[in-house]
């Protein structure tokens, strides 16, 4: 089991209660920004695009709690900017963990294992952290050598230290199957409770605007990936929304599912596309144009989305939504797949890495055109 | 939300192929927006030029027609059926409340601070990359900038 039982236990209630109240739209896990500074510049995301006094700012813990109430989700995720930062965020993570909230707090695990001791293991508490690939990969993703190395001294001491640490895991385009399998491998061996994983979005404030998967690289891609799965693989995301990345289930999005609260107040409409805020969870439900979102509205800028934010929160309501549905979820439950595929097989032995090691094979000093730069992953 | 013509690349492509065919999807065209002062004539100019800066990624300096100036990180516009319905929000430079300014309130709009969106692809991190490792340099990266 990917999560601890009175976790899923928990989801389940909450979100039958949303069905059996009526709810046509309910949200499933709160993104809470405390902060959008950072101490990584990672040249593919563009999250950290503030000017000073922006990237200064924090929420304060009764800001989150209040928007924790407000919005009522069982989980919470607090991503950023990079949440070991905030100054106040032992604080903000103990008073929601006393709230029994779910927390998965992302990080890049730079400061992890200087600040563990601020915290206190709980099943209530995940860290979450963001590796984005095998060593050469993640480092050229996150534009400094050495952070994977890091990251995983950040991952072995809180599991040393009896936390829940999952792991996420970003791809763009020139990822490499064959690589991503083997990072899975060391995550495991690195004692994590489970791995997400997730193609990237194109994301129009991100300073790379060249390197986005379309949708059906991104099935080709996580096909080779996620079939022929190694047994010892623990996932962290819904199996139905594993099958939609390859290709085998189609989601529209849910943009409610996961809303996302900062300093500037409720984002509309997702965590993804800034299309102004709103000072309530109520106004964000009420006075966003839902209709104008999603791959089926043609908003170019939802067309090629495929990210949980967006979609894993579709494959629960599916799961909870009809008895087919959620007699499917139980089988992938009960009867976990490898999902066994010759043809993926095929692609992985097939697949011609874009660069085999990022850092050391770029040539850009004699010569090399931009077009051959293929980041592998980002924010 | 980005203006059609920041998301055209997207557009064009999208026009002759289904997303679900793409291999790989285009960007979008960045503005250099640093700098600029609109013309605020028509009430289409400015609700364009209001668009622009929302989605900017630097402060910008709003003048009221009283005179009055606010200097700011734009943050959200509310654009309602006139000009007197529509309003911007900003977070003043030195300070955190969030101002309101009506658009029929405004007399000039400057793209006044840094944008912060500039310059950093990944083409130029990795021509500093080799530059740096031709220098013989060890643990290379980006560091974030100084706050301060
Ligand atoms: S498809 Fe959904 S999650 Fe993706 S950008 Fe659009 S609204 Fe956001």
């Amino acid at each position: 089991m990917a999560v601890p039982v009175s976790q899923a236990w928990t989801v389940a209630t909450y979100v039958l209660k949303q069905k059996l109240k009526g709810r046509k739209r309910y949200p499933l896990v709160l993104m809470l920004e405390p902060l959008f500074r950072c101490n990584l510049a990672c040249a593919g995301c563009g999250k950290i695009q503030y000017p000073a006094h922006i990237l200064k700012s924090e929420l304060t813990p009764e800001e989150c709690f209040k928007a924790v109430e407000e919005c009522g989700t069982p989980m919470v995720s607090i991503p950023g900017g990079e949440p070991l930062l905030h100054p106040q965020m032992p604080e903000i993570v103990a008073g929601l963990v006393a709230r029994k909230k779910y927390v998965y707090m992302c990080t890049n695990a730079l400061l992890l294992k200087e600040k563990l001791h601020l915290f206190k293991p709980s099943k209530y508490l995940s860290f979450s952290v963001h590796v984005d690939g095998e060593k050469e990969h993640h480092d050229f993703s996150v534009c400094r050598e050495g952070g994977h190395d890091i990251a995983m001294e950040g991952i072995r001491a809180a599991v040393a230290a009896g936390f829940r640490v999952t792991t996420n895991t970003t791809l763009f385009d020139g990822a490499d199957p064959n690589s991503v399998r083997r990072h899975f491998d060391q995550l495991m061996a690195a004692g994590v409770e489970s791995m997400m994983v997730s193609p990237g979005y194109t994301y129009d404030k991100a300073p790379d605007q060249n390197h986005f998967l379309g949708k059906a690289k991104s099935r080709r891609l996580f096909r080779a990936i996620l079939s022929n799965r190694k047994k010892s693989w623990e996932f962290n995301t819904h199996p139905l929304f594993a099958e939609f990345l390859m290709g085998k289930q189609n989601f529209e999005c849910t943009p409610w599912g996961m809303p996302t609260f900062s300093i500037f107040g409720w984002q509309k409409p997702c965590y993804l596309l800034q299309d102004g805020y709103a000072d309530s969870f109520q106004e964000l439900m009420e006075t966003t144009n839902w209709e104008n979102y999603g791959a089926k509205s043609g908003n170019p800028q939802c067309a090629n989305c495929m990210v949980h934010s967006g979609h894993e929160a579709s494959a629960v309501d599916y799961n909870f939504g009809s008895l087919k549905g959620f007699i499917e979820t139980a089988k992938r439950y009960m009867f976990p797949s490898t999902y066994p595929d010759a043809e993926a097989e095929k692609l992985l032995n097939e697949w011609k890495p874009a660069h085999a090691m990022p850092l050391v094979q770029i040539q850009g000093a004699n010569g090399t055109t931009n077009d051959q730069l293929q980041p592998v992953s980002g924010d | 939300m980005a203006t059609e013509q920041q998301e055209h690349l997207k557009i064009e492509q999208l026009r002759v192929h289904s997303a679900d065919e793409l291999e790989t999807i285009a960007g979008r065209e960045k503005e250099n927006l640093e700098g600029w002062i609109p013309t605020l004539a028509t009430d289409a100019e400015i609700r364009e030029a209001l668009e622009k800066a929302f989605d900017y990624r630097g402060d910008v300096t709003i003048t009221r027609k009283d005179g009055s100036k606010v200097e700011g990180y734009l943050f959200d516009r509310r654009s309602g059926a006139t000009l007197a319905d529509s309003f911007v929000r900003i977070i003043p430079v030195a300070d955190k409340t969030k101002v309101n300014v009506v658009y029929a309130d405004i007399a000039a709009i400057a793209f006044t601070g840094r944008d912060t969106a500039a310059g950093k692809t990944f083409e130029a991190w990795v021509k500093k990359y080799w530059e740096k490792k031709a220098a013989g340099e060890k643990n290379i990266q980006i560091e974030p900038e100084k706050l301060d």
